[in-house]
């Protein structure tokens, strides 16, 4: 299609035009022009939107739709929808459904389902058979039909030795290995962040020794094995600290945070509110404050919204019979732009991207246009309304963010509210 | 003040000073009644109260009824393992099952913390807590006070510590909310496997040592251990436990002043406390029992004169 995007600001450190406002115009999917006016000369169609800026597509590491299996939370077109109305065009998609994506059939299912969206879906195989943590599923042959990654979603390895074999395995072809930071055994039936509100709720605290243990040993392994890790949702201050510490000694090693556990502390659990039962587990305000810290000075490479939308059945019950997890795609960026500048709430959504193996496309003439567009100044209280997704768990309701998505311009395709 | 500042009694956490002080002179009046020949007032007779134990109860059941019944209430008794509970029915609709009988008040025993928190929210009835989980049991607190206040005049300024599984208790996060609230001084004295690692953060001290506690105190709390709610041993065997933290009476004719000996029940003879403790005049622990009825018959009538309004 031809679109002629007009006033907008582009955000985009990678552009010629970073931080200037222009009139931009997209051919047959393609960047074709960007010109401080353009003047349309063929009648193309026209988009103006209050206060636009744009900036190269958001990708979201984490992100569970529960197609096939649980299509009752979410289902692969609703859950696409979701990501394109709240800026992202990149999405890697989590194998926890039922059955568990674990072999090459399965990521062809995703692909297939996907295919002609907006939004580019990239399957997350499992890493070991129906994430079960005992046996290697067949990672290269899931690699070769698309996933980018391998990863048994929320579950720990307990076996040392398998997650040394997993990356010495996935090291022959580029694989990137996921291990979920958490020493079950130090959890044990741990519900929320162990410290005074855990106590003075009497729900069993889930320490942050328990993260810290797993990604101390994780590193050792990844030392001796030289592969390639990727700890996905991080949360304490001593896990910044301990793969700060790595990155120094130049280990292969990434790792992200989730958005809600830089915006919520233990505290919001005070009302047993099930929204709040995420894991990792929201943890103190010292933690915040670390990953802020890791985030600003690179010792996290990227945030993802671990968007996991579960139905009311799974929430509306007693705290600790409740399963882990929010929604949180539609939230995102207004979270993020409400606790760092613009600039670089946009960095974090997009520079997970090169660890993923996905391709960037900076907003530049002859470049394919995968653009986000929004309003870095829309200041609202997000309430149930906001949520697309068919789930309505969302730990953000009723908190203010500033920044909303208007949408996506990808695979030829606009797709605003 | 003549009513509560809460709609149900949930924890000793949502709580205020003069909400306990209401209680226990309320109580006072009770206690006078269940001593007299007709122990029963017509208080509630148009009051239902369903009574729904998902967790095992003798005596905290026992006390609810009989409070119960003393005000004239009609009682309903629920326990999990005849309900539907066991057929997958959520707790949600099990409590609307049973409140569109038209029931008006909810005393609820359950095994997960905040039960009685989520209850509240999402059903129109006054929930009373009878324990949920390792959070709250607030009228065993309240009885524990109250039982201290009739003991030694006031709590108010008295050393009280809480021995044994700090980390399984109910009782005891009650009990270091209403001691507080009330200006005492609380000590918890355990193992450390049995003390929440941040219970310092909660204003308590921390002992690990029973003869310095018992030293300290003016009354000693001695908890059961809770082996039902441990997933992993805390301490080699009960021997060992005992050997740290039973109480006998050597030990306490040893100290230098004579301390009041409590226990929430059910006692286990010969580990946290021995016999002769168990039925010494400084052990008050059929006080509290008793105390309890009055306590808890105070609490009901508080909150049922809040309904009627």
């Amino acid at each position: 299609m031809t679109l002629l995007i007009k006033s907008a600001t582009i955000v985009d450190s990678k552009s010629d035009f970073h931080n200037q406002t222009v009139d931009i115009l997209i051919e047959d999917g393609k960047i074709s022009q960007i010109s401080e006016t353009i003047e349309n000369t063929k009648n193309y169609e026209e988009l103006t939107l209050e206060n636009l800026h744009v900036s190269q597509g958001w990708f979201d590491s984490s992100v569970s739709f529960g197609e096939p299996g649980y299509e009752d939370r979410e289902t692969i077109t609703n859950g696409l929808k979701t990501a394109a109305l709240s800026g992202f065009t990149d999405v890697a998609v989590n194998s926890n459904t039922d059955p568990v994506i674990d072999c090459n059939t399965d990521i062809s299912f995703l692909k297939a389902k996907s295919f002609g969206n907006a939004v580019n879906l990239y399957p997350v195989g499992a890493l070991t058979r129906n994430s079960e943590g005992v046996d290697l599923a067949e990672l290269y042959d899931m690699q070769n039909a698309g996933a980018v990654a391998f990863y048994d979603y929320q579950k720990p390895i307990s076996n040392p030795n398998l997650v040394k074999i997993a990356l010495q395995y996935a090291g022959n072809f580029g694989g990137l290995v996921l291990s979920f930071p958490q020493e079950s055994k130090i959890t044990g039936l741990g519900v929320m962040n162990e410290h005074i509100t855990s106590t003075s709720l009497g729900l069993k605290g889930n320490p942050a020794l328990a993260e810290e243990l797993q990604i101390a040993r994780d590193l050792f392994i990844l030392e001796y094995t030289e592969g390639k890790l990727h700890i996905p949702t991080i949360s304490t201050a001593k896990s910044v600290d301990l793969i700060r510490k790595a990155k120094a000694k130049n280990l292969n090693v990434t790792c992200s945070v989730a958005v809600h556990n830089l915006v919520f502390s233990d505290e919001s659990l005070v009302g047993f509110d099930t929204n709040f039962k995420v894991l990792p587990p929201l943890r103190t305000q010292e933690d915040i404050d670390a990953l802020i810290e890791g985030l600003k000075d690179g010792t996290i490479d990227m945030v993802t919204s671990d968007h996991n939308p579960l139905d009311i059945e799974h929430k509306k019950v007693e705290f600790d019979h409740a399963q882990y997890g929010t929604t949180g795609l539609e939230s995102a960026f207004g979270a993020l732009n409400s606790t760092f500048t613009t600039k670089k709430a946009v960095e974090l959504l997009t520079k997970g991207k090169d660890r993923f193996g996905i391709e960037n496309h900076p907003i530049k003439v002859g470049e394919t246009a995968c653009i986000t567009l929004f309003n870095p100044d829309d200041t609202y209280t997000f309430s149930s309304e906001d949520i697309i997704a068919t789930s309505k768990n969302s730990c953000f309701v009723d908190h203010k963010l500033k920044g909303k998505a208007y949408g996506i311009f990808a695979n030829n395709q606009l797709v605003i509210k | 003040m003549s009513e509560l500042s809460v709609n149900h009694l949930l924890g000793i956490k949502y709580l205020n000073s003069q909400d306990i002080q209401l209680i226990f002179e309320t109580a006072d009046h009770f206690k006078e009644v269940i001593n007299r020949p007709i122990k029963k007032v017509p208080s509630l007779r148009d009051i239902t109260i369903a009574n729904l134990f998902f967790e095992n109860s003798t005596r905290t059941r026992l006390s609810f009824e009989l409070a119960e019944k003393r005000l004239s209430a009609d009682v309903i008794n629920f326990s999990a393992a005849q309900s539907s509970v066991k057929k997958g029915e959520t707790l949600i609709d099990t409590v609307n099952n049973i409140l569109s009988m038209k029931v008006d008040m909810v005393v609820m025993r359950h095994p997960n913390p905040g039960a009685g928190v989520f209850l509240s929210k999402h059903v129109n009835a006054s929930i009373v807590n009878a324990g949920d989980g390792a959070h709250e049991h607030p009228t065993q607190a309240l009885l524990d006070s109250y039982s201290i206040r009739e003991r030694l005049g006031s709590v108010e300024g008295k050393n009280v510590v809480i021995v044994g599984d700090i980390l399984h208790s109910r009782v005891a996060l009650s009990n270091i909310f209403a001691l507080q609230l009330q200006g005492a001084n609380v000590m918890v004295c355990g193992p450390k496997t049995l003390l929440p690692k941040y219970i310092d953060k909660l204003g308590v001290k921390v002992e690990t040592d029973l003869r310095k506690a018992l030293n300290w105190c003016d009354v000693a709390n001695m908890l059961r251990v809770q082996n039902e709610r441990m997933d992993i041993s805390y301490f080699p065997s009960t021997r060992e436990y005992t050997q740290q933290y039973g109480v006998n009476k050597a030990l306490l004719d040893s100290l230098d002043k004579e301390i009041t000996i409590m226990h929430p029940g059910p006692i286990n003879r010969g580990v946290e406390i021995t016999s002769d403790v168990a039925d010494s005049k400084q052990a008050i622990i059929l006080d509290q029992v008793q105390n309890g009825v009055a306590v808890r018959m105070a609490v009901i009538y508080l909150l049922a004169s809040k309904i009627k309004h």
